[in-house]
């Protein structure tokens, strides 16, 4: 609830850093795992959530949600994204 | 108690009893602002959550309640979501987008507390290369553990590194690869800093899925972070040598 304005309680903000800290820890460790059979630009809806181009980008013309991931999970999915196209910034 | 709907259904994915409890527990005082601060960022609206947690702080609503009741609540519920397979990293990284948001206004409240960042980073995937999600979850990582965080993006050119650390007064670069073809890039910029007679003055960690510490020896970077947790410890190592 509201307190005293804009008071810290400065061992408290500690303590929740570290707790934020150890979210992200658990998370980055998950990650670690997931990597390794699933492409991490693909999101919760299997898009494409990369900046670049990959072979497994499929766009359907109807959606316009960026392009769907065709990729199988049980192949590497790293090999796709080295193409010919030049990157253009 | 949960009164907001949205955050309620987002409630529906923490099933284990412990979590129910202790995450739970953060809602229970049923604050409306706090809960929908926490749903704004599960959901990732980084504009949302950066406009209710200045409104919070000025309707004196304290640091250390919009930190644990509204951002960190949240992003346990993003947490749990991610660790079931609900969610994936692009989802995460947009709710650590939106916890940025919120921590600009309270960062300058811990700072006048006494709580400052560790250190400045500069961070950037190299010149050539467009794969990002690793250095993402790397500034995720370092802005939870105390940093300050400048990102650059990706294709970053060396001269783009040299400026962002005169800019900013960083004393650390983190560059990020994905490509073997692109990890040159990594040396061309830690040469651009000796020619540039800044290599003295900041340490560069580097990291990627084909870089090894091997590599990152030969091409005289001064530390090499094997995962985002890796790195957090490297760049806290590199912060302490530098001091």
């Amino acid at each position: 609830m509201k307190s005293e304005k804009k008071s810290l309680d400065r061992a408290r903000a500690k303590r929740s850093l570290e707790t934020l800290f150890d979210i992200f820890s658990n998370i980055s460790n998950h990650a670690d795992e997931v990597f390794t059979k699933r492409c991490p630009y693909k999101n919760a809806k299997s898009r494409c959530t990369a900046k670049f181009e990959c072979k497994n980008q499929h766009y359907l013309k109807k959606f316009g949600e960026g392009p769907v991931c065709t990729g199988s999970d049980f192949l590497d999915y790293r090999s796709a994204w080295s193409t010919d196209k030049k990157i253009s910034s | 108690m949960i009164k907001h709907e949205g955050l309620k259904e987002e409630f529906k994915y923490v099933t284990k009893p412990d979590e129910q409890e202790h995450i739970g527990g953060l809602f229970a005082n049923g604050d409306m602002l706090m809960q929908e601060i926490a749903y704004n960022l599960i959901t990732g609206q980084n504009d949302q959550v950066g406009i209710l947690v200045k409104k919070a702080l000025e309707e004196d609503y304290s640091a250390n309640i919009v930190l644990d009741d509204g951002l960190i609540a949240g992003m346990a519920i993003v947490g749990v979501k991610f660790r079931d397979n609900i969610i994936f990293v692009p989802e995460v990284l947009i709710s650590a987008r939106a916890m940025k948001a919120g921590m600009e206004h309270i960062e300058p409240i811990l700072s006048a507390s006494g709580v400052e960042p560790i250190g400045t980073v500069i961070m950037g995937t190299v010149k050539g290369d467009l794969h990002d999600i690793g250095k993402n979850l790397c500034i995720m990582m370092l802005r939870g553990g105390g940093f300050s965080v400048h990102d650059l993006g990706v294709d970053t050119k060396p001269d783009e590194f040299i400026d962002a650390v005169m800019e900013h007064d960083a004393a650390i670069v983190g560059m990020s690869a994905l490509l073997t073809t692109t990890m040159p890039n990594m040396g061309t910029t830690i040469e651009a800093f000796e020619d540039a007679g800044m290599r003295e003055e900041v340490k560069i960690m580097v990291g990627g899925a084909p870089v090894t510490q091997e590599f990152a020896d030969e091409m005289g970077a001064d530390a090499y972070g094997a995962n985002a947790v890796d790195c957090v410890q490297r760049a806290k190592d590199l912060a302490t040598s530098n001091k």
